[in-house]
This record gives structure tokens, sequence and C-alpha cells, in this order.
């Protein structure tokens, strides 16, 4: 941690240090208590106790005794009797970098700092005032208790299956479901609503499967079809349909934060991210039991049963937002594992752990120290980088792993190939130019590549975590600073390929100013970090075989005066510069700059040509992967994950009590072991443990969480109506009975989804009418007890796929890349690029289902976002429903309502013939899934005459506009 | 490691648990003043309240006018965003030292997008100063018509933000968090006090011609609350809010027509579900989009504005006439009661704004020199009108400038969020007076320290929100502007 200076030292200190037994009363010198009453105490007041005193106490701080001060908040004792320098209270009013600063306004004048500081080293004498310190306000300073009153909260308890009730009368009872909707109904004197219409149920379970609407052919056959059995396998179609996974995907990557940039100011695209949107949509066609789903999130490259669908669910771990250069950076490191914390907690559990981030949980049973144990499960996942080896692994379609390293193979065979070519050249040159082994030696580094980087260190940082500002080659294949864009606060990171010219010992020698490392093979060979100047060279061995190794040197530069020197020396060779010389000290050119000059002239044009063309080549097959498709995914970088601490206050500067991985205290799991790692391992095993203990049907909230979801996207609301928060303060389920049976039947079902879908839909609860009912509505008008089915706004994919659908021109193509639908102009001028990010796609391509357009956290479909997506950031449980004005605009003018308005026309011209009165039923029909009524169809038919009559249009312009008004319906866009 | 800064600030004194259960708005009305439910119950189009997406939560419309929390001093506020970071020392904050030392290298700790830094070499102001007004105050020449204001105009020199990165400290200034996620001031005010013209949005923002800001929509995003609190882009010439222009072929008689077939349609529908008011708010919202294509062109409609007007917001010169006409707009949006203005000076990228990294003379004499008149000329124009003692207006960037140098040559300046400039007038801010200090060279704030989360605490205050109180509940707690430390409005510069 180059960025924590002595002082974080310092604030740490005072903790460790055993409390000096203090000065009563009676220590206390006259001349000290004169001191403090003249000088001390009104600085005190004046200065500190309105945040500090009895009123508030910041930072867990009061400064109104001397106890008190001993004593100190958060980040330990305030003072060190008699040493200044080392308290932490002259530390922050001398407002030392990288400390507390306080007073916060303001610095305090020099002298009341050099009054507080010299009665600290007189040993704050305090007259009168006890060593005790007071108590501070609110709970933090008692003991964090974990009650039997908390452990018997709902959630907490395990999940028993309870018994449905018995009802004589069995006419409402079609499974338990009922039963248990029925015994609160029949509480509360209401009667469950009558069934609704088939024609409605059909509309009903085919949006909620599906997200589409039904054809009138699918209405029809329905209506039709006498058998009892009909609408079960209405539902069993339904379930089977793969549009399924593409609606109940959506609702699951709401929850995870689904989204394909990283925000901020690039807001850059992740690489694959798509692939992870499939794996949903795919994991939920095929029903695969939710525990799996699970342990495949979290854990999915720790399974011993891993494959390329486990490997692609953890980019979960990647789709947070990303800071490319934030102010802080350890502190960055922190909140994207806070993401993970938060986003697993809430999404898996159902609770909001990610609360006790800085503090002991306000509202729920769980420690700051809980939150911290459940960090440390994620503390070795790689931080994400946005690419590159530790977020992406080589995308190999099952069974096709042979043929993918044979590719590998032939890729580097052909780059072989090229280099000898290139060789071969290179050496005809030399000799036909006579130039010597200095000037025209083939270097002994090839693929030489250079990132700069801006910033100022103490020691080499993670370059990896850091964004370059500029990247590019050195064809003369030495190390050089010359491409640095100034001359301090600068880091290079090289690498590139070492030819070894025989198999053995080789020395490397390295000086620099300042810190640099050199690393063979993958392995530091020479260390020489710091802060220093050239002149003090160190060297290291290092055994290499004849071939091609890699090599990697990292160097940074602070402040005055820079310089760096590579050589080595090995069998048959003395030592021989791998770095530029100064510039100063730079007479001969390297090759490729002798070549370039010389080349046409020397080789002839043909040959500097072909020469030329090879160059390139090689240029592109390097950057040529052998597999050219990649998964998002989570990579640790070894087995031994770093120690978690408690971070005081949440700050990762301030670490406090070391933490081992741990469950939520109050589920009285006990502490888990996680196992040795396998010596193939690379992961430090601890996510598959998390994963095992969250995906246990022991675990009394996974079930019970994900058992509400389902719930929820049927009824619209879920039994508990905080999806997330199943802790104290959320919302307890309105039939906590039905929950638990339909928790414990899910984990009966082996965990798949679809029979409980198939459950809750074949009820009675399911199917009532959503009318409404006087009676039942003045004794529950928010329909708690379920009386009734309520009525819901498509979301806003549905709106926008219903659309497609219901003018024909829907593309059903599943997966693969995000498509780019067009966004107006004048949306895109809010970019600061505008245009930047979103691609063109062919206009079938933008007619596919929404959840396959591409998911750019800073520039959202208008479309979609006027209807209440999802908040990308963070999980998002519960879609809003909003109504606004706006919402109409868009329907009446945008350019995309219009166009498809033109194309429902087209349909009904093509299908319905060119009579009006058919065209509007075809309309009708298409957007409310029902014969329309005489009445609505005289009402269509005047409104295309009125049209073509008092206001001119063209009959197929009148009859635009009608299909206009058909998707602008209330009908089209709420379900009964 | 300055401990208000870091992201997780939470004391453990402070209470971050909710004091009052917060019930989501899900439904009702849209961003338009006179919220639906409101307009509705009064034509007795359904009494009642209106239902959530969880079909169970009944709450409000969102954007029906409330009445603030305690007396207001604002109704509106302009928020001029000087997008980029302008150099405090080259404009309102004068430091005499750093003349002498121009061309010095001293030490100075500085923290922009070069990282950390011990030294560097001092930068001069490259403008004079000059005392103003009644109360003296000293401004660079970048500002003549401006700094005939002073005396209407409260200056925060010592203002503090968490990052020197743009991405980081746009976010920042706009929601009070560096991280990506929630929703911005504007957009409080929206959902504090809703809005009173049912034909503009209550928060508009408008745009720099070179582009938006980085990070685009994050900037006036509504974060985790339903995006009809969100900032609505207006455009300053052609059709001014996305999709409110009828299709060419379409003329407001047949949209008209259109509009009653549905509605009639609608009712019938309407019928067969008499208790579901979210379906009359729908129908209503229509009416309403019909209203607003009517009237929101007139308010950017600038012919009826007289010639001197326009002339004093300098619409008669090339240089002034696109910052000059938003500012113009700006004073006929709040004039008709919206709520929430905010206006890019500068976008894009590099010198398209304020980021004055390699020529500071080239690119302030730029930006200066567009916005100087116009700004002096919305704050007399408000004045005049007896609109500045509702209005507040608020000027600034995401940071300031350092005093040294960012390159080995040259008079660029790297970013500086240890201490810089904004200034407030208008809307109960007492004029003539400057608040805070930076040090000798203007590297840091020393005195009177303000960060972020006290302008926007002020902002909240003027507009009769308790800032401590604005709450809005979400992922378990009541979520605040000001963050669960809370802040205090800068009470220096009140009137």
């Amino acid at each position: 941690m180059p960025r924590i200076g002595t002082t974080t030292l310092l604030l740490l200190l005072p903790v460790l240090m055993p409390r000096i037994g203090a000065a009563d009363d009676s220590a206390v010198s006259a001349e000290g208590a004169r001191f403090f009453e003249a000088k001390v105490r009104p600085l005190l007041v004046d200065q500190c106790l309105k945040c500090h005193g009895p009123e508030k106490q910041k930072g867990g701080l009061r400064l109104d005794s001397r106890g008190g001060i001993l004593t100190g908040g958060d980040t330990g004792p305030a003072i060190v009797p008699g040493k200044p320098d080392e308290s932490l209270l002259v530390a922050a009013i001398r407002q030392v970098e990288d400390g507390p600063k306080m007073p916060p306004s303001k610095k305090l004048p020099s002298n009341q700092i050099d009054t507080l500081a010299e009665w600290v080293k007189m040993g704050a004498p305090w007259p009168g005032s006890k060593d005790v310190a007071p108590a501070t306000g609110g709970t933090r300073k008692g003991e964090f208790k974990i009650t039997d009153k908390d452990r018997q909260h709902w959630a907490f308890r395990p999940i028993k299956r309870p018994d449905a009730p018995k009802f004589t009368d069995q006419a409402d009872v079609v499974n338990p479901i009922d039963a248990f909707v029925l015994s609160g109904l029949v509480a509360k004197g209401l009667r469950p609503n009558p069934p609704a219409t088939r024609q409605e149920l059909i509309r009903r379970a085919t949006y909620d499967l599906t997200g589409l609407p039904p054809t009138p052919q699918d209405v029809d056959a329905f209506l039709a079809d006498a058998s009892p059995k009909a609408y079960e396998e209405l539902i069993d179609r339904l379930l089977a349909s793969p549009r399924y996974g593409e609606k109940w995907g959506r609702h699951w990557l709401d929850l995870v934060r689904f989204a394909e940039t990283n925000s901020y100011e690039r807001d850059s695209a992740k690489p694959s991210a798509w692939r992870y949107r499939d794996y949903v949509i795919r994991s939920l066609n095929a029903d695969k039991p939710y525990d799996r789903f699970v342990r495949e999130h979290l854990a999915g490259d720790e399974l011993a049963d891993r494959d390329v669908e486990s490997i692609t669910a953890t980019g979960f771990f990647r789709l947070g937002i990303w800071d490319d250069e934030p102010s802080d950076r350890e502190q960055a490191q922190f909140d994207a594992l806070d993401d993970l914390v938060a986003t697993t907690s809430q999404v898996f559990l159902g609770m909001t752990v990610d609360c006790a981030r800085c503090h002991d949980h306000k509202l729920d049973p769980i420690a700051q120290k809980d939150y911290y144990r459940l960090v440390s499960f994620f503390r070795n996942v790689t931080p994400y980088r946005n690419g590159g080896p530790t977020d992406e692994v080589p995308f190999i379609e099952p069974g096709h792993e042979k043929e993918a390293a044979e590719q590998t193979m032939a890729l580097e065979q052909r780059r072989e190939q090229i280099r000898k070519s290139i060789t071969g050249l290179e050496s005809e040159f030399r000799k036909r130019n006579g130039s010597d082994e200095s000037e025209g030696r083939r270097p002994d580094i090839e693929e030489l590549r250079y990132r700069f980087y801006r910033d100022t260190w103490e020691r080499l940082p993670d370059f990896a975590a850091i964004k370059f500002e500029e990247a590019g080659e050195l064809p003369g294949g030495l190390f050089d600073l010359a491409k640095r864009s100034r001359d301090d606060a600068f880091g290079f990171v090289f690498e590139g390929v070492l030819l070894v010219p025989k198999s053995g010992e080789y020395r490397f020698h390295l000086d620099s100013d300042d810190g640099s490392r050199l690393s063979v093979g993958g392995k530091p060979v020479v260390v020489h970090d710091g802060i220093h100047g050239e002149g003090n060279e160190q060297t290291g061995t290092v055994r290499l075989s004849e071939g091609r190794v890699p090599i990697r040197l990292e160097y940074f530069q602070r402040g005055n005066g820079l310089g760096l020197s590579v050589a080595w020396s090995g069998p048959g060779f003395d030592r021989r510069a791998l770095s530029a010389p100064h510039r100063s000290q730079r007479t001969k050119a390297d090759l490729s700059e002798v070549i370039r000059k010389d080349g046409a002239r020397v080789l002839g044009a043909e040959r500097f040509e072909r020469y030329q063309v090879l160059r390139k080549q090689l240029r592109e097959l390097t950057d040529q992967k052998a597999v050219p498709g990649s998964i998002l995914a989570v990579s640790e970088p070894g087995r031994v994950a770093p120690d978690t601490f408690v971070l005081i206050r949440g700050n990762a500067h301030i670490p406090g009590d070391k933490v081992e991985p741990g469950f939520l205290q109050v589920l009285g799991a006990p502490d888990p072991k996680i196992p040795a790692p396998s010596d193939e391992a690379k992961t430090s095993g601890r996510r598959r443990v998390l994963a095992d203990w969250i995906a246990s049907p022991e675990n009394p909230l996974t079930a019970r969480v994900i058992a509400n979801r389902i719930f929820q996207h049927h009824f619209g609301r879920g039994l508990v109506r905080s999806p997330n928060n199943f802790g104290l303060q959320g919302d307890a389920p309105t039939h906590p009975e039905l929950l638990d049976w339909l928790a414990s039947e899910l984990i009966a079902q082996g965990w798949h989804m679809k029979p409980l879908h198939r459950l809750i839909m074949t009820s009675n609860a399911y199917r009532m009418s959503s009318r409404a009912n006087p009676e039942a509505q003045a004794k529950d008008p928010t329909n708690d007890s379920l009386w009734r089915f309520d009525m819901r706004r498509l979301t806003a994919e549905e709106i926008r796929d219903s659309i497609l659908a219901a003018n024909g021109t829907l593309n059903l193509k599943m997966y693969g890349p995000g498509v780019y639908p067009e966004i107006p102009a004048e949306v895109m001028a809010g970019q600061s690029v505008p245009g930047q990010g979103w691609g063109k796609s062919p206009p079938e391509e933008q007619a596919r289902r929404s959840i396959y357009v591409h998911v750019k956290r800073s520039l959202l479909l208008p479309m979609l976002e006027s209807f209440d997506l999802a908040e990308t950031d963070r999980p998002s449980p519960v879609r809003f429903s909003t109504t606004q004005p706006t919402q109409s605009l868009a329907m009446l003018n945008s350019t995309f309502l219009n166009a498809q308005a033109s194309l429902l026309a087209d349909r009904l011209r093509r299908e319905a013939g060119d009579e009006p009165r058919a065209q509007v039923r075809l309309a009708l029909r298409l957007v409310t899934g029902r014969e329309p009524t005489e009445g609505e169809l005289a009402r269509g038919l005047d409104l295309i005459a009125t049209m073509t009559s008092r206001e001119m249009m063209k009959p197929e312009a009148a009859l635009r506009a009608f299909c206009l008004i058909a998707l602008n319906l209330n009908e089209f866009l709420y379900l009964n | 490691m300055t401990q208000s800064q870091s992201g997780g600030e939470r004391p453990a004194g402070s209470f971050c648990g909710r004091t009052r259960r917060e019930f989501l708005w899900q439904a009702g009305g849209g961003f338009t003043g006179l919220g639906l439910v409101d307009l509705l119950s009064r034509d007795r189009f359904f009494g009642g309240t209106a239902r959530a997406a969880d079909a169970v939560t009944r709450s409000a419309n969102p954007l029906a006018p409330k009445l603030p929390q305690f007396a207001a001093k604002a109704k509106s506020v302009i928020f001029l965003f000087m997008y980029g970071g302008p150099s405090h020392m080259d404009t309102f904050d004068y430091k005499p030292k750093l003349y002498e030392l121009d061309g010095k290298t001293i030490a100075v700790k500085t923290f922009g997008r070069g990282g950390k830094k011990n030294e560097g070499r001092v930068v001069g102001p490259k403008w004079k100063f000059k005392p103003y007004g009644q109360c003296g105050k000293m401004v660079s020449d970048l500002f003549p018509n401006l700094a005939t204001c002073v005396d209407d105009i409260a200056f925060l020199h010592s203002m503090t933000a968490d990052s020197p990165i743009h991405g980081s400290a746009m976010l920042q200034m706009n929601t009070g968090k560096i991280l990506s996620g929630s929703p911005c001031l504007g957009a409080w005010a929206n959902y504090g006090l809703g809005s009173e013209n049912e034909n503009l949005p209550g928060f508009v923002v408008m745009l720099d011609p070179t582009g938006g800001p980085i990070s685009g929509a994050k900037n006036w995003s509504s974060g985790y609350m339903p995006a009809s609190y969100q900032g609505t882009i207006l455009r300053s010439a052609g059709v001014p809010v996305l999709d409110l222009k009828r299709p060419e072929a379409m003329s407001e008689e047949a949209q008209r027509r259109l509009i009653d077939t549905l509605n009639a349609y609608n009712a019938d529908h309407h019928a067969t579900r008499p208790d579901n008011s979210n379906l009359a708010a729908r129908i209503a919202s229509y009416e309403m989009a019909f209203s607003m294509q009517r009237h929101a062109p007139e308010a950017v409609d600038l012919a009826s504005e007289s010639p001197e007007t326009q002339s004093l917001y300098g619409l008669d010169e090339d240089k002034t006439r696109d910052f000059g006409r938003r500012c113009l707009l700006a004073r006929r949006l709040v004039e008709r009661g919206v709520r929430f203005v905010q206006l890019y000076a500068g976008g894009a990228h590099n010198d398209s704004n304020w980021d004055a990294h390699g020529d500071l003379e080239q690119n302030h004499t730029y930006h200066a020199g567009r916005t100087d008149k116009p700004i002096a000329g919305l704050l007399k124009d408000l004045k005049r009108r007896g609109l500045l003692d509702e209005t507040l207006v608020v000027w600034g960037g995401e940071f300031g400038r350092q005093p040294t140098a960012e390159y080995a040559k040259g008079t660029g300046r790297d970013h500086n969020a240890y201490g810089f400039t904004m200034w407030m007038a208008g809307g109960g801010i007492k004029g003539g007076v400057s608040v805070g200090e930076t040090d000798e060279i203007g590297g840091a704030a020393i005195s009177d320290r303000f960060h972020v989360k006290h302008l926007h605490a002020t902002v909240l205050h003027q507009l009769g929100l308790d800032p401590e109180r604005l709450s809005y509940f979400y992922n378990g707690l009541d979520q605040k502007l000001v963050g669960v430390e809370g802040a205090e409005p800068i009470k220096q510069i009140m009137a």
C-alpha cells in the first residue's frame, strides 16, 4: 500500500498501545490545571465539542472529559499523554496529509495547535476529570448482541413445510396455495373473486410466462378447446417455450444489475457480457435447479464439474459499475467488493448486509464483522480490469476443445514462420549492408510493447489495475523511456519476447531511477523497487531454455532525474544492453530504424516491401487470438487469499481486526472450514464454500427469497413486498405459511422452478378475475389477502416487444451480442461524444426482443427507459410503473411508434385485405387478444372515414393513424 | 484518508436507519406541474389514490406540487455548470502572491489527473484583478460584465470535493456521490417540491452545442428514484423536447381526432375497471401531452423578447449568442414555473470545456468570453423583473485548478478538488459577500472549508427543504442527497 504514509501508521499505533494509566485529580499540578483552564478548555469548547461533546459524538469520539479523550473514538485513543507526535488528535488538528483533518471546515491557528500539543506533552492534565469515558450516544458502544428475539424473526427460522388448511367445501381449493389463501380470506370475511374469463386467462398466462401476447390463433384454439386439461396444457406449452427464459431471464437480470458497460466517463463496453445474459436465458429454459444456478453464479469456476456454462455464470462478478480512474484506488477496491456483498446478500439472501459496511447494522442483527466475513469470501477475486486474462476466459464451445488447441498451435506456427522470414531478410540486409554487430544485430527482444502511465508512486504499483495513458510498440527491441510524455510522476510496463540463444544460465543487470522490476519467463529476476537514484546496479541469475521467453519490465519515476539501464550476459556472450542508451549517448540506430531508412536501397524495392508486409502481418498475428470468443468471468490470482480486516467506518485506509470467512451469525451456522485447495487449484476455494451454504436447503433465506420472487412476478407483488429485504424492517409476509410452503415445495421439487410456476398458475388464486368487488375493496383495499388478481401494466420490454409482435416484425432470433435499435440524435446529443458506444444494427436485428438490446449504462433506449426500465447500477427487485405525459408523447409522435404503426398497417392489408372493416377487426384482435364489439369496429371505421374525408388523408395514411391508436390502447398496455 | 471523504463515510454516531417508512412512489403523474392525480381529482375523474406497481402500495402522484417543508426563499434554481473545472485563481479567487511566484518551482501538495505531487512550477494568474461594486470584490479581467454584479453574489472560495477526476467529480457535483447510480440534485428538487407548470418538465437540462458532459445521462439521472424525476433535455432551438413534435403529416386537428377516438376506446375499457386509477391517469396523460405540444414551444420562442433584452444576454454577438440564448431560455423557464434548470457551459472533451490542461489563456479566454455577458445579463434581467429574489443562481464546475503547471512547459493547470470557488446569487442569498479562503496560492481551502454536500444542503434549504429530512426510502434506509452523515447549509451567505 504505497500511499499509506506515516500518518496512517500513526493512526493505527494507538490502537495497539497499552492504555496509559493516568493521573487522577491529585496528580494534576497547579501549573497544569492553570494551563488547562486558561487555554485548553476554552479551545475544546469553542472548536470541538459541537461535534464531539454531549450532543453529538461524530466518529464515536467525545472530547469533554479526559476519559473520553483517552478512550477515543472509532480510530482509537485520541491522545497518548506525553507524546503529541503519536497522538491522533494532534495529527488531526495539524491536518497532516492523508489523515483526518479537524476541524473539518478550517485549520486552527498555529498558536492553538501548539497549545493542544503542549497540553498533550504535559500529560494532558485535566483537573477534576475522571479517566473513565462517559457513555456516548447511540448504540455503537454497546456490544453487538444477537438476541433470541432476533433469532426468532420469521425469515431466520428454519423452513418447515406447513400443512395446508383443510376445507370442507373444496370448490375454491385446487391446490394447497388456494387453501392458504382461502383461510386468510375467510378470516377477514371475504370470498375469492370469480374466475377470469378464458380469454383473459390466456392473455394473462401468456404474458406472465413469455412476455408476449398470445396470437389470435392461440386464443381461438384455447377458447375452442373443451378439454378439462386445456388450461394445464396451455401452461405446459408456455413453460416449454424458449420465450419463457427471455421473459424470466429479464427479471433475473434486473436483480444482478446486468449491464454491458462500466458507467463513468468512458462507459466502455465490458467484454462479452452478453454471454452471461444468454447463460441466464438458457439456464431458465432448461429449468436448471436453482441451487445449481446459485453455485454456478458464485463459484462456477470452483466446481468439480465446471464447464463453459458454469464459468459463464461467474460473469456475475463482473457486471457492476467500474470507475477506471478512481480518486482513491484502495477505497475503490472495497467499493467493488461492496458491490459484490450487496448484490450477493440482497439477491440470494434477501438481506441488506451492505448496510453493515461502516458500522453494525442499525436495524438487523448483522455485525460489521459479519459484513467483512462475507467480504473475506470475495477478497481474493481479482479486481476488475475490463478485459484481459483476469476477466476473460477463451470461449471454447463444448466438444471443440481439441479444435481450439489445434488453432492455438496453428497460429503459433504461423507466427514463427513469419518471424523466420523476417529474420532471413534482416540477415540479408546486414550482409549486404556490411553492418557491424552493434548496428544491425537482430534485437534480443521481439514484439516489445510498452504501456505508459501517469501517477505518483513510492513503490511499483499494480499496473494492471491502472488505466494506461498510451501504448505502443518498440520495434527496436530495447527498453526505452523515450515515449514518456513528461519527466516525472510516470511509469512504464514493457512486455516482449526474449530470444534465448541456447539453454543455460543467464545474468540480468538492472539499474534505474526510481524503481523497477524485471521478470523473465513470468518470474521476477531482478527487483529494484523504491525511490532511488542510479548507480546501484542489481543483478539476478536465472536458468533459461533455448527459445522464446516472455520478458517484462516495470518501471516508475517519481521526480528528480530518471534513468534505466538493463543488460544481460550468458553462455557465449558478455554483457549486452537490453535498454536504449541515454539519449546523449545514442549514436547508432537500431536495426529496424536502419532498415526503415536504407531497406529499399539495400534490399531492393520488392524485398523491402515484402519485409514491411511481413512486419505488419506479425503485428496483426500477435494481436490475434487463437480462439476468438471470450467469456466474461471471475478469477483469482492464486490459492492464498490476502487477509481481510474490518475497516473502521468502512475506510479502506483504517484496518481494524482481522477476520476469517464466515456466515451471518444470526443464522447460527457454524463457522466454515475452507478446505485446502488442491495443487492444481487456481483459486482459494472460498466462494465454493459460500455458494454451498447459500444453496443449501438448510439455509432459511435462500428458498424463501426465490419462492417469493416467483410469486412476485406472477401476482405483481411478492408475499413479502420487499423482495430484497427479509430483515427485521422488511415487510412481513402477508401469507407466511404459504411462503414457507412454496419454499419447501421448491426444495422438494429438486429446486426446479417450472413445477412451482405450474402450481402457482394452476391455482384458483391465480385464475381469479381482476374485477372490482365493492365489499371486498372496502375491507381490503390493497388486496393484501388476495381476494382478486391485480391488474398490471406491461413492463417496458413487454410493451416494445408486443408492438413488434402486433405488426408481425418481431424477430425471435435468440442469443448473441447485443443489438442497437436506433436512438434519436437528440438523445445521443447528451453524450460527450454523440453516438459513441452505440452501434448500428440492420432493421431485422433492431426488431429483436428487448432483452437482446445492448445495455449501455449511460445511454438507455428512450422507449424502454421511459416505461421504467430497471436501474442498472444496483440490484433492482421491483420495477416502477409510472404514468407520464412523456410516455404519451413518445407513443404518439416518436419515429419508432409511427414506423411500427405503419408496419402494422402493412400487415393488416396483407392479412385482412383492402376492406377497412376486416382491417380494423384484425388490428383490434392483435392488440387486445379478443374479438372487438360492433361499437369498437364502428369507432375505428369512423375514424378512418373521418381522417379520409375531413383531414384529407389518403386511405393508407388513415389506416396508419388508426394503427397508431390501436398501439396506444390501455387495453393493449394493461393486463386483466 | 480524510474521513469525511472516502466512499463509505458513516460515522458510528449518526443514525443511518430510517426514521419513517417512505413508500415507493410508483404510480401517478408525470413530470408536468400539476400532477395527474391532482388534476384528475379536481376533474372528478376518479377519487382516491393511485396504485403502485406492486398493486398494493398506495401513493400520491410524484410530481404534484408539494409544499416546502418550511418557508422557501427560492422557487427555482438555475445551475450554471462550468463543466471541466474553471481556474479559481484566474477568475474570482484573487491571489496576489501567485504573480510573483510565476515560473518558480515551489513545494505544494497537489492531486489531479496526473496524480499526487509535492512540488510544481507556479503558473502566475494570467489576468489582472480589479475591485468592483460596493463590496470591492476583486474579479479578474475574464469577467468584465459579470464583475458588475458582484454586489448580488456570494462567493464560496473554500469549496472541496472528494475527487479530482472528471468522471467521479461530475457525479458528485450532480448527485453527491462519487459512485454511479444516485439521483441528482435536480431530481431531488423535483421529488421534494414537484413542478408548477404542467406543460414543461420540472427539471430541465440544456447542453453545450459541442456535446454532453462525460458520463452523459448519468449527470441528470434520477438514480434509484422513478424516471419521473430525471432531467429532461431541452434544446434551445428546434423542437425543445424529445417527441414533442407531431409527425409531419399529422395536423393538430387530426391528432385531436385521434386522441378523441383513443379516449373513447379507453373510456370503455376503464368502465370495466372503474377502480383502477392508473387507467384514468393514462387517459389524462394524453391530454397533458397534447397540451404540452401546444404550449411548450412558446417557452422556447424568443421572438417576444425585446431587442434590448436579447442584447443584454449577448444574442447580438456571435461569441455569446449560444450561451446567451440558453441563459435567456433559463429565465423564461423559471418564469413559467420550471423548478430546476441546469445549463452546461462547455461539453464533450478537452478544450471544448473549461478543462485547461494545455493553454490556460486560450481556454479560459474562450469559455469566459462566451459566458460572461450572458450570465451578467441573466442576473440583471432576473433582478429587474423581480425574479432574482425567488431564483437561486449557482455557478461553478466539478472542481477548480492547481496553482502550478501540469507539464514542464506551458500554462495548463491540472484539476484541483482541495479548494475551488463557486458562487450563488438570488434566492435568499446575501450579495457582496465572500466566505472561505484558500491558502495564499489557491492550492487548498484553509478556512470555512465547504464540501459539495454543503452546497447541496444550501440549495435544498433555499428551496424550503430540510437536507437532513428530505429522504427517499431505498435499499433498506432513508437515503439523503447529503448522505447519512448529513450536512448543514451554508448559513454565512444567507440573507
